[in-house]
C-alpha cells in the first residue's frame, strides 16, 4: 500500500491519543460509575457527528510529558446536537487531572473562537484540577503559559454557553462554568477556587469538599449553579434541554416549537390556584404551568433567591422567559439573592432575544440590616438598570400586590411594553397598614380614623384605578392570561430587526 | 411503605395544623399553614399518604428546611 508507513504512524498516534489516561484509570472510573471525557461527548451528541480538533496535541513544556498527555487532557471539537452545531470542550481527568497547559489552553481558545465567530453554542464538561504543575511555576512558567490571551475571559454572549460540573472543578473548569449562561451540577461534584486540600493547607484547618463547593452551597447559598442532578447522563440531558430553548447565536430568534395538545385547557385552572384571601400564599410555578405551553417550563436556580421564580418556557411555541414573584418564598418580597437571580435572568433573555414575562405579586423589597450589609440598594439598581436597558419585548401581569420600587423592578409603568392586571391587583407605594402608620406618625389618632385612612388607601390601589389612567393597558381575567400573552407576544415581535434585540447587556457579568 | 419528610421552605411560625396523625391526605391537600412575613404559607402533601408524625405544634417557630411532618405512602 502506498504511504503505508506514514499512515501506520498516524493510526498509532491516533490510537495513543484515544486511549486517554490508560486502561487502568479508565476502568477505575467505570467502577465508580463515572463517565469519561469521551463517553460524555458520545452520550451528548448526535451519533457519528464529532469532529475532533487537537486530537494529536500534547504537552510540550516538560519533554517527558510528550508521551503521557494524550490530547493534552482536554478533548475538544465540534458536533451536532439535535441537528444543530455545537462546540464541545470535555476535560479528561485521567490525563494529569485535565490541568491547564500551554497546549490545551490553545485548544480551548480555538473552539471558543470558532463557536463565537461562526455562531453556535459552546458546551463545557467540567472536571479539572487547575493549572498544570510544575509547568506554571516561576517567572518563566507564568510568563510563558498564562496571561497571553487578552480575550481568554471575555464574554460578550455572541452564542450561548453551557457548563456541567461533573467532578472536581478547580481552575479552568470553575472559570468557564462561571462564564457560562447555564450551569448544571452533578451531586457529589465540587466547584471552588482551589481544592479542599489546598484550602485546608492554606488556612490550617480541615475543610470538606461539600462544604467548600458542594451542590448545596452552589445551588442554595451562592446561586452559581442553575440545576442540580444525580447523574452525568441527567446533566447532559439538562444541557440539551437548555439549548433547545436557545438560538444558535445572538443574531437570530430562538427556534419555535409546536404547541403541545392540552396547553390552552390548563389555563382555566388558574382560578383554582389563586387563593381568594390576599394573605394566602401560593406556588407561582403552578400559575406558570397554566400559562406556558404544557410541560415546557424549565426553572433556573430553583433553590436560590426563592422570592422569585425564573425559567425558560414556551408560549404559543415561542421561547419566553418567566420572571415571577413567588409568594411562597419570603411572601414574594425581593431580597438580595432574588435581585441577583432576576438580574442574571434578564441579562440571559436580553442577550438571546427571548421575550420576558413578568408575573407580579410582591409586597416590595425585604428591608433590614442583613440586606444593607449585602448591598441591597445596589442590587436593586442592578436589576432595575438591567430591565430598563433590556430591549426584548417585556410583558408584565400584576396578579396581586405590586408595591413601591418593586412595582418598577417588576415591570410596572413603562418598564414593560405591555402591563395587564388581574382584578385582584393592588398597587401602591406601600401596604396600606404600614402607610396608615406612617401618615399618622407622631400623632394621636383614633382607631376609627386609622381604619378610614386605610380603607381609602386600599380603594385607590385597585386594578381599575390603574386602568383609568392607562397605567395598565388592560384588566384581564386570570384564565384569559395565556391567550392575552400569546397575542401580545405576536404584537411585540421585533419585526424591524428580524427578531433581534440590541444586546446592551451582552457584556454584563455572568454571575451576580 | 415509604416515609417522606415534609420540610419548611420558609422561616416563620406554625399558624394552623389542619391534619392529625393517622389522617390520610390526597396529593396537594393542605396539611398545615405557616405564617411568614404576614403571608399564610400552605404546606401541601407532595403525594397521597397518611400523616405518620407531626414534628411541630401551633405557634411554634420553624426554620428553613426544618422537618414539619412525616407522610407514609
Amino acid at each position: 500500500m502506498r504511504f503505508d508507513h506514514e499512515l501506520q504512524e498516524l493510526r498509532a498516534r491516533e490510537a495513543r491519543a484515544l486511549a486517554m489516561g490508560g486502561p487502568e484509570r479508565l476502568a477505575r472510573r467505570q467502577r465508580q460509575g463515572l463517565m469519561n471525557a469521551r463517553s460524555r461527548i458520545d452520550a451528548f451528541i448526535d451519533p457519528g457527528t464529532f469532529v475532533e480538533t487537537g486530537l494529536l496535541a500534547v504537552s510540550s513544556m516538560v519533554p517527558e510529558d510528550r508521551d503521557r498527555t494524550p490530547a493534552d487532557g482536554k478533548v475538544a471539537g465540534f458536533a451536532e446536537v439535535d441537528g444543530r452545531t455545537v462546540g464541545v470542550i470535555s476535560n479528561d481527568f485521567t490525563v494529569k487531572g485535565a490541568s491547564s497547559s500551554f497546549t490545551n489552553m490553545k485548544k480551548i481558545a480555538h473552539v471558543k473562537r470558532v463557536a463565537s465567530e461562526r455562531g453556535f453554542p459552546l458546551v463545557f464538561f467540567g472536571e479539572s484540577s487547575g493549572a498544570r504543575m510544575p509547568d506554571n511555576m516561576g517567572a518563566r512558567g507564568m510568563g510563558a503559559n498564562l496571561g497571553n490571551d487578552p480575550q481568554q475571559y471575555v464574554r460578550l454572549r455572541e452564542t450561548p454557553w453551557a457548563s456541567a460540573i461533573l467532578g472536581q472543578c478547580y481552575g479552568s473548569s470553575a472559570w468557564y462554568t462561571c462564564l457560562a449562561d447555564f450551569t448544571v451540577m452533578r451531586k457529589g461534584a465540587v466547584m471552588a477556587v482551589a481544592s479542599p486540600g489546598l484550602a485546608s493547607y492554606a488556612i490550617g484547618q480541615r475543610i470538606e469538599a461539600e462544604e467548600l463547593g458542594g451542590w448545596k452551597l452552589l445551588s442554595e447559598v451562592s446561586g452559581l449553579v442553575d440545576r442540580v442532578v444525580d447523574t452525568d447522563q441527567q446533566a447532559l440531558a439538562e444541557i440539551k434541554r437548555f439549548l433547545s430553548y436557545m438560538p444558535s447565536h445572538c443574531h437570530e430568534s430562538p427556534p419555535r416549537a409546536p404547541v403541545p395538545a392540552g396547553s390552552d385547557e390548563a389555563a382555566e385552572a388558574i382560578l383554582d390556584i389563586l387563593p381568594e384571601s390576599r394573605k394566602r400564599g401560593y406556588d407561582v410555578r403552578k400559575i406558570i404551568a397554566c400559562l406556558a405551553d404544557r410541560d415546557t417550563f424549565f426553572e433556573l436556580k430553583p433553590r436560590f433567591g426563592r422570592a422569585v421564580v425564573v425559567g425558560l418556557a414556551r408560549l404559543d411555541g415561542r421561547t419566553v422567559g418567566f420572571l415571577a414573584s413567588n409568594p411562597m418564598g419570603k411572601a414574594g418580597a425581593l431580597d438580595v439573592a432574588g435581585c441577583e437571580k432576576a438580574t442574571s435572568f434578564v441579562v440571559l433573555c436580553d442577550s438571546f432575544n427571548i421575550p420576558l414575562i413578568l408575573l407580579v405579586d410582591t409586597p416590595g423589597f425585604v428591608i433590614g440590616v442583613e440586606g444593607e450589609r449585602n448591598k441591597a440598594p445596589g442590587k436593586i439598581m442592578n436589576f432595575m438598570q438591567a430591565l430598563q436597558m433590556c430591549t426584548v419585548p417585556k410583558l408584565s401581569v400584576i396578579m396581586r400586590k405590586s408595591y413601591g420600587q418593586a412595582y418598577l423592578n417588576m415591570g410596572g409603568g413603562r418598564n414593560s411594553d405591555d402591563v395587564a392586571a388581574w382584578p385582584t391587583a393592588e398597587v401602591s407605594f406601600m401596604d396600606a397598614d404600614y402607610a396608615t402608620e406612617i401618615v399618622n406618625w407622631g400623632r394621636t389618632v383614633s382607631d376609627e380614623v386609622k381604619q378610614r385612612t386605610r380603607e381609602e388607601m386600599e380603594r385607590d390601589s385597585s386594578a381599575y384605578g390603574l386602568a383609568e389612567i392607562f397605567a395598565v393597558q388592560a384588566v384581564i381575567a386570570p384564565q384569559q392570561t395565556r391567550r392575552y400573552l400569546a397575542k401580545q407576544l405576536a404584537i411585540h415581535e421585533m419585526r424591524l430587526s428580524g427578531g433581534v434585540g440590541r444586546h446592551r447587556l451582552a457584556g454584563w457579568p455572568t454571575t451576580f | 411503605m415509604a416515609t417522606t419528610e415534609i420540610t419548611s421552605d420558609v422561616i416563620g411560625t406554625v399558624w394552623k395544623i389542619e391534619k392529625a396523625v393517622g389522617d390520610s391526605v390526597a396529593e396537594g391537600e393542605i396539611i398545615m399553614i405557616l405564617e411568614s412575613m404576614k403571608m399564610e404559607i400552605p404546606v401541601e402533601a407532595p403525594a397521597a399518604g397518611t400523616i405518620a408524625a407531626l414534628k411541630v405544634a401551633t405557634e411554634e417557630s420553624v426554620q428553613e428546611d426544618q422537618v414539619l411532618c412525616l407522610i407514609e405512602s
